[in-house]
């Protein structure tokens, strides 16, 4: 696309811009919304982002300033998390000398209170953002009418339209139901952050990462938990070692997985839910979660009608530089389910506004994007898992594995192994990716994810002095191959 | 080492990668070491690392052929003309001696390493195998660090949720058993590493005779190498009373917890030591000569560790110079300081530094020079004055941390019996330190920055983390990045907060490597973690610019066009 294409005021006359309420219309101020609009004023284009009604629980008319990350997803999920985490960390603290209570009082409502409130805050504090921002916010649903107009209803009924020279649309994705007999009763991943009750029994359909996450979470509160999900090993896309280490990670720590399995049936009775499944077992929880999948949110924009095109699963579909087919029309997060994650979206908010404000044409770069899973402990990965080397790679792979005691568990007792992994490109010493499974691997991700975007050698690996005592040392300190596999696909032997 | 160095005997072999590659970009670090915080505070606080030994520098031919003589690929007529019982035999099996003893042995080398009789404290004839980080340093510590910042989770599950009856007590007995049987563990996995590498062991103290010539405890061995890695001791002010304070040692080891302690020094071990009392709830006052802990880090961090555990508690002492202990009748212990006297200690623990162990090792007699403060003085392949006879780790006085002292018995290994010749690289050599909250640290400080390169960008971030919107603490984390003006390259990264030692590692990678600010930018965050900050970074807080000069005219206003331009 040429550069001239794409900077604002193609046209951008004088006269036409009466024409225009404003230079950018943006509908959904969640991560990736919030964060081209600001941006986008900041460069000195007026701009309107309009947001649903704020609650907990995300619906078709339901939502709020900040987003699923904020409202419905990373941030409730990580405070739940950290809650979760401490039943650990009290079992741990005996064998350090700490006398505690077997049962450690644990007050639901307190946590949600407290997590909520902290959530109310956030979400003032993105209103905030806008507001110093100059970016005018709307209350209400937004719709594209056309290529240059979007209609907002608001909440009381009415409906008021807007103009502007491009319209983003960002209304991310919500949690998706499987369609069996009773899937009513189930709930997903928004109610779930928000539940009145802590359950006591609880059943998960899923083997995504939202999934384990709520395992990890139900389980640290005291929940007995079962996994259900489809493949042979939770977490599909990770790296297969990786995969394993986390399937018996949760076990130790008391979820029961149900690999291959699938749920057939719910019903209602005296009891709970009676959950049936594809195998023919039956048990009964209390709470029965759904973490399935999500879609993105464009049902209700008008898109075939402006003639934005989405794909199969109802994404827009988009350029490198975030424009749908309709030229005045971008699209940034997960409604265009390139990769749902926040930190993506805010990258592509931001490549949005320069690209379309800034007069600098820019790509997204998805090379090399960390993530992490907060199970508890947590995994964390950035590049290519060892399959996707050994199948992208023209040259061999070499394996560098390292599985160890984490120093706390010398003593704590615990029975459970950090793992580390890097994969490395045999002709180019190039890391390709590094994954790892144990106490704060996330944190610990990151750092590595600035060297291996910027091309770090194993070597550059080695010649870093390890930081003692602590986890992360042992990235630095791979010495000797695990194993060799040729471009092939296949282990080297020793010829 | 993350760990018990169990299931993994495969590590002993060396780097599979020998090919250093080039680093994207080659600028060049400083060698000057303008600070340096963990060498003993006795020595010189400026020193450059020396230049190399007119013996290694020069012609290459002659470099090489100075290696290969020294080295296993000796000559037949010099093997011949005198043979030794042992190629190698290094004094003391600490990180440094057990990592080049190991090393030696796996190039083929014939090694034996002494080492003094098991004991958690040290003293001129007690020590172990695995040395101090194992037995009296790193790992204990962490193991106390551990426990004690129990207390602190406590606080914080409050605000999630969990609510403990009576306020849980802590069992010092229960934490020291477990911890002395994590020892005797290791103790005995660090012989086992010695015994699979093939390098005998003798136990006792290590003296030397003459340039090729032990004595252990009066029998008598000949190595053509000496290697001495036999570390350093507590360090205890010489007051009045002084026989009533504990050290280092004494306060891993202790048989009941300090109800009420005073630790006089301001460096890591103090702190770190001060956040270990702190957490298991005694009375912690830290007194300290100067006004600050921590000298040798960066400013605005050591403003910070001490507000961090100000708040948590610790009571900060400063500009207080101890001049004696007194015992009274009661029992307890009074500090008596330039400003006044402080009493109601049940503990006064001296954190006032190290010495190298280099008293009675035979070396004034046989020519090895040591420094004003009793280090062994080495060229940069820690080769000393005496051509056969080589230091490295606490002993040297270079950068006292374990990573550093297996860097140099790698560096040395390779050097002698390899054919390698190898200096340890100190550029951007990370550290942490495990106070509460903890910090870590790579490359330099903002003050070394700004006297090095003048013009610097400053990017900080100074936040709440989520755990504690929840928890309700006054928790905070710091963050620095400190950035070439001209080039962009991150010449340091600075951190205080929950994992800061976790975190930092993965960044000295990359500082390492010389990544620019650029670099760090255009890496895509973790969310939600705090390490994230680090990559979104966005405007710097401050610019420092070097004061313009009229000699320097056209320096000054390129500059000053640079400045403006951002
Ligand atoms: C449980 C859970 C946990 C997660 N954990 C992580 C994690 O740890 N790390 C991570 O990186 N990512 C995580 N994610 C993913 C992350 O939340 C998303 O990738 C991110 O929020 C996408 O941002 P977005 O801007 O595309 O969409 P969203 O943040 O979903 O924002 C879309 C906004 O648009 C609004 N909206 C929708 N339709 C309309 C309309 N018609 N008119 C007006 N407004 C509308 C919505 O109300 C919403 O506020 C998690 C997601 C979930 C569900
Ligand atoms: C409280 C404390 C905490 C620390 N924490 C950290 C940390 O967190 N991270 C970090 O990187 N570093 C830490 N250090 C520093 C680290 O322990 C040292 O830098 C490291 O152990 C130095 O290794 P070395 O081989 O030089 O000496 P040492 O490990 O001290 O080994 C020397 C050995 O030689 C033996 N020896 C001495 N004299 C003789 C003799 N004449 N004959 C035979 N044997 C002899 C001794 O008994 C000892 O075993 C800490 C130190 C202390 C005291």
């Amino acid at each position: 696309m040429s550069r001239k294409m794409l900077i604002d005021g193609e046209g951008g006359h004088p006269a036409d811009e009466e024409q225009y309420d404003f230079d950018l219309f943006v509908i959904g101020a969640g991560s990736g919304g919030v964060r081209a609009s600001r941006t986008s004023a900041g460069y000195g284009a007026k701009v309107a982002i309009c947001e649903l009604p704020f609650h907990p629980i995300s619906s078709e008319v339901i939502g709020g300033v900040g987003g699923t990350c904020v409202i419905r997803g990373c941030v409730p999920k990580k405070i739940l998390v950290y809650g979760a985490s401490f039943r650990g960390e009290f079992e741990d603290a005996k064998n350090f000398g700490w006398e505690l209570n077997d049962e450690v009082g644990f007050n639901w409502k307190k946590l949600l209170h407290n997590k909520t409130q902290e959530i109310v805050r956030l979400n003032g504090i993105y209103k905030r953002l806008l507001t110093n921002a100059g970016v005018t916010m709307l209350e209400g649903e937004g719709k594209v009418v056309d290529p240059h107009v979007v209609e907002v209803t608001q909440p009381d009924g009415s409906k008021k339209q807007y103009k502007a020279r491009h319209i983003l649309i960002a209304t991310g994705s919500r949690a998706q139901r499987v369609n069996i007999p009773g899937k009513e009763l189930a709930i997903t991943s928004d109610e779930a952050l928000s539940l009145e009750e802590l359950p006591k029994h609880v059943v998960i359909l899923g083997g995504g990462y939202i999934a384990v996450e709520f395992a990890s979470i139900w389980r640290g509160m005291g929940a007995t938990v079962d996994l259900f999900y489809r493949k042979e090993l939770p977490l599909r896309g990770f790296d297969g070692e990786m995969r394993a280490v986390v399937a018996r990670n949760l076990e130790g720590r008391g979820i029961r997985l149900h690999p291959g399995t699938n749920l057939s049936e719910l019903t209602k009775t005296e009891e709970g839910i009676r959950v049936l499944t594809d195998k023919g077992d039956a048990l009964t929880a209390d709470v029965v979660l759904f973490a399935t999948g999500r879609s993105p949110n464009t049902k209700r924009l008008n898109l075939e009608a402006v003639g934005v095109e989405t794909d199969r699963a109802g994404a827009i579909k988009v350029d490198e530089y975030s424009r749908t087919n309709v030229p005045s029309i971008w699209a940034v997060g997960d409604v265009t389910n390139r990769m749902n994650l926040t930190p993506v979206a805010l990258m592509e908010g931001t490549c949005f506004s320069k690209t379309v404000f800034g007069g600098q044409p820019t790509k997204p770069d998805y090379g090399h994007i960390p993530c992490a899973v907060f199970s508890i402990p947590p995994l964390s990965v950035v590049g290519l898992s060892e399959e996707e080397a050994v199948e992208q790679g023209k040259n061999d792979v070499l394996v560098f594995t390292s599985t160890f005691t984490p120093m706390k568990n010398t003593i704590s007792g615990r029975q459970e192994k950090t793992i580390m992994k890097l994969v490395v490109d045999s002709e180019t010493d190039k890391v390709l990716g590094a994954s790892m499974c144990g106490p704060d691997a996330p944190e610990i991700m990151q750092g590595i994810a600035v060297a291996l975007k910027c091309g770090a050698t194993k070597a550059q690996l080695d010649s870093t002095v390890g930081i003692h005592p602590s986890a992360a040392e042992e990235f630095v300190t791979m010495r000797s191959l695990t194993r060799r596999v040729t471009a092939g696909g296949k282990p080297k032997t020793n010829l | 080492m993350a760990t018990t160095l169990g299931g993994s005997p495969t590590r002993l072999s060396f780097s599979s990668s020998s090919v250093l590659h080039t680093l994207s970009h080659k600028i060049p670090f400083p060698v000057v070491l303008l600070q340096r915080p963990f060498s003993s505070p006795a020595s010189s606080v400026s020193r450059a690392i020396r230049l190399p030994n007119s013996r290694l520098s020069g012609d290459p031919g002659l470099r090489r052929s100075f290696f290969v003589r020294s080295g296993l690929q000796s000559g037949p007529e010099e093997t011949a003309s005198q043979t030794y019982d042992f190629d190698l035999f290094t004094i003391g099996a600490g990180s440094g001696g057990v990592r080049a003893s190991r090393f030696a042995a796996n190039y083929g080398a014939s090694v034996a390493v002494c080492e003094l009789p098991f004991s958690t404290i040290s003293s001129e004839t007690a020590g172990g195998v695995g040395g101090t980080c194992v037995l009296r340093g790193c790992v204990p510590k962490k193991l106390l660090v551990y426990s004690s910042k129990y207390s602190h989770d406590f606080d914080e599950s409050r605000g999630f949720g969990w609510n403990h009856e009576a306020e849980p007590k802590h069992d010092w007995s229960t934490l020291m058993a477990n911890k002395n049987a994590e020892l005797q563990r290791l103790t005995g996995i660090y012989k086992n590493i010695l015994k699979n590498a093939n390098v005998k062991l003798i136990e006792g103290r290590g003296k030397i005779v003459d340039p090729h010539t032990i004595d252990v405890d009066g029998k008598i061995y000949s190595a053509r190498h000496i290697l001495i890695a036999v570390g350093g001791r507590p360090f205890i002010l010489d007051i009045p009373g002084k026989e009533y304070a504990i050290d280092s040692d004494i306060a891993l080891d202790l048989p009941s917890k300090p109800e009420k302690i005073a630790i006089v020094g301001g460096g890591y071990i103090a702190v770190e030591f001060a956040g270990i009392f702190n957490g298991l709830k005694s009375d912690v006052h830290m007194f300290i000569r100067q006004q600050k802990v921590l000298r040798g880090f960066d400013e605005e961090v050591r403003d910070f560790v001490t507000e961090q555990m100000s708040l948590r508690g610790i009571e900060f002492h400063s500009e207080e110079t101890p001049q004696a202990i007194l015992k009274s009748v009661d029992g307890t212990l009074s500090l008596k300081t330039n400003k006044g006297t402080f009493d109601g200690f049940s503990h006064v623990m001296f954190a006032t530094g190290r010495r190298p162990n280099t008293k009675n090792l035979g070396l004034e007699e046989v020519g090895v020079k040591l420094s004003k403060n009793g280090a062994i003085v080495v060229d940069e392949y820690s080769q000393t004055s005496v051509d056969s006879i080589w230091a490295i780790g606490d002993v040297t006085d270079r950068v006292n941390l374990t990573p550093v002292a297996l860097m140099e018995g790698g560096a040395f290994a390779k050097t002698v019996f390899n054919s390698e010749p190898t200096k340890p690289d100190y550029r951007a050599v990370p550290s942490a330190v495990f106070s509460q909250p903890p910090m870590g640290q790579v490359g330099l400080t903002e003050e070394q920055a700004t006297e090095e390169y003048g013009d610097i960008d400053v990017f900080t971030a100074n936040f709440r983390p989520l755990k504690a919107t929840l928890s309700g603490l006054p928790d905070r984390v710091f963050m620095k990045i400190i950035a070439c003006a001209n080039t962009n390259r991150v010449l340091g990264v600075h951190m205080c907060g929950d994992d800061a030692p976790e975190i930092v590692q993965g960044v000295a990678i990359a500082v390492k490597a010389g990544l620019t600010k650029a670099d760090f930018d255009a890496t895509i965050g973790i969310h939600p973690t705090a390490a994230e900050e680090f990559v979104t970074m966005r405007s710097p807080t401050r610019k420092i610019r070097k004061p313009s000069s009229p000699l320097d005219e056209d320096k000054t206003s390129s500059d000053v066009k640079s400045a403006a331009k951002v």
